[in-house]
């Protein structure tokens, strides 16, 4: 008889911890890009934002984040990737919001799960040779602490679809349980987009969708906001 | 056929059409040095629009469409302080693909001091067509590059628009000097209306049309990126502007934009094309079709 695991997986903590959205990344001042919807009107409720979110999970979450994870998990260089992400978030904004969270994952990072390849990929920002990306902070350190690729996609991927959320909550706003009904929805798409991601190739790296770009880049324009991206 | 089957088809098929063109300056002027064409891909001979130098080479194809699995292959050198401007004599067809895709590789390499502006028809994709436009472009810091492109919805027996299958536009820039290479902008374009509603909030925010512009130019900086913003605010058309990250020096803006017309983002990308060309090169708008 397979006997009953009574303890958790090694990795199943660290990765809560990494996920949680008390972890001070400063994910709460960022849209990325849904406060230009906001400010045109477009997302104003539930439902609006529910839409938002689900061509956000399934173009640019699916594309650059997912695919960058992957292939990190894959052996490629991190500082190959680290250099397609910043030639391929065209948006100032989104780039520099990317790069801001994933410098402070990897100054976390260093104090609560150090390891050799995060020292790398630190150095390599230290020196200039790599901006310091969000997914790939993420990645390095999910994958140190011996987080498979399908957990480690499916619980950033969730993460980053929770801080969304609540700050869609805060700046429409909705009722926290509209965020919870929201959240609930958006793991489906979470979920399509882990096994999508898994069957994209090189060439898919990056494919943005226009909407979401110009949405982006209007942003850094916009008068009265309340987020950096 | 899967698509990994058709990738190895056409690797090992030869292309449809080819262009090979290099461009280098002979006394005051910049002239073609070498040209090869062979298949359905030829140029017609060069024009100077002005005094400036520049010459303007227009790509025709004769067969007037792509087809399933062609191939087309250019390839274009710019050297040292030669300036080209690269545009087409009609807008770029897909037709239907069947269980294959259409493909253009072009690879553009620009020298010290040189500028290039490519400023191609429309590429318009019917009902059934896979198309891939892979751009590989290596420049240097003190190059310009201006690319304009509109992507149309194509039109089907049904009235309907965005009936294709596949468009793959990736572009990939590259900035070198002295042995080092660096990454500058990867704009990678892929729309698959069958997969899923691409017309939506989040894709193309209800329009048909999109247009792009990429300038990639030392004189690129925020304000300039302010001013097209500025310049392009009062049409109708959504649009957003933007700078990429700095490679040894230099940076690229980005310039996308949705809208119903190709006329409009004809009208649009010529705006801000004529600014470019008055303030950094001394040379009048454009208005390729009086030629």
């Amino acid at each position: 008889m397979p006997s009953t695991p009574t303890s958790p997986a090694p990795y199943q903590l660290a990765l809560q911890q990494l996920c949680d959205s008390a972890l001070p990344t400063g994910a709460f001042a960022h849209s990325l890009g849904f406060e230009s919807y906001i400010d045109r009107g477009l997302v104003h409720d539930e439902e609006s934002f529910g839409v938002w979110l689900a061509a956000f999970v399934a173009q640019q979450l699916s594309y650059s984040d997912a695919l960058a994870i992957r292939f990190l998990y894959e052996d490629v260089p991190v500082a190959e990737l680290d250099a397609l992400l910043t030639a391929q978030l065209l948006p100032r904004q989104l780039r520099e919001a990317s790069i801001k969270m994933g410098t402070r994952l990897l100054e976390i990072g260093a104090e609560i799960f150090p390891s050799p390849e995060l020292a790398e990929y630190r150095a390599l920002v230290g020196s200039g040779r790599a901006a310091g990306h969000q997914p790939l902070a993420f990645a390095v350190v999910a994958r140190s602490q011996g987080v498979p690729r399908p957990e480690a996609l499916a619980a950033y991927l969730f993460a980053a679809v929770t801080s969304l959320t609540q700050n869609a909550v805060r700046a429409i706003p909705l009722g926290q349980n509209a965020g919870q009904r929201l959240l609930r929805k958006a793991a489906d798409d979470v979920a399509a987009a882990v096994r999508r991601a898994g069957r994209l190739d090189r060439s898919d790296f990056g494919a943005v969708s226009p909407g979401l770009e110009i949405s982006q880049m209007r942003h850094e324009r916009q008068r009265a906001r309340m987020f950096m991206s | 056929m899967s698509t990994t089957a058709a990738v190895e088809l056409l690797a090992g098929a030869s292309p449809m059409g080819e262009l090979e063109l290099r461009i280098a300056v002979r006394g005051e002027k910049s002239v073609a040095v070498h040209q090869f064409h062979r298949g359905a891909l030829r140029i017609l001979r060069p024009h100077y629009l002005d005094d400036s130098g520049q010459v303007c080479y227009v790509v025709v194809n004769p067969g007037g469409a792509y087809l399933g699995a062609d191939l087309y292959v250019i390839d274009v050198e710019v050297a040292d302080g030669a300036r080209l401007l690269l545009t087409t004599q009609a807008a770029t067809k897909i037709y239907r693909t069947p269980d294959s895709f259409a493909e253009q590789r072009m690879r553009l390499r620009l020298g010290e001091g040189s500028q290039l502006e490519l400023a191609p028809d429309q590429l318009i994709a019917y009902r059934g067509a896979s198309y891939r436009q892979n751009t590989h472009i290596t420049l240097h810091p003190t190059s310009s590059l201006a690319i304009s492109e509109v992507i149309t919805p194509g039109w089907s027996p049904d009235g309907a628009s965005f009936r294709y299958d596949e468009l793959r536009l990736r572009t990939e820039i590259r900035v070198e000097s002295g042995g080092r290479s660096g990454l500058l902008a990867l704009d990678n374009l892929l729309i698959r209306p069958p997969t899923h509603d691409v017309t939506g909030m989040g894709f193309m925010e209800g329009f048909s049309h999109m247009g792009s512009l990429i300038v990639v130019d030392r004189r690129v900086n925020q304000a300039l990126a302010d001013e097209l913003h500025v310049l392009t605010g009062g049409l109708e058309a959504y649009t957003g502007v933007s700078l990429t990250a700095t490679v040894d020096g230099i940076s690229g803006l980005v310039l996308r934009s949705l809208s119903n017309s190709t006329e409009e983002l004809n009208r649009l990308l010529g705006a801000c094309s004529a600014l470019l060309r008055q303030r950094w090169h001394g040379t009048a708008p454009l208005d390729l079709r009086k030629y």
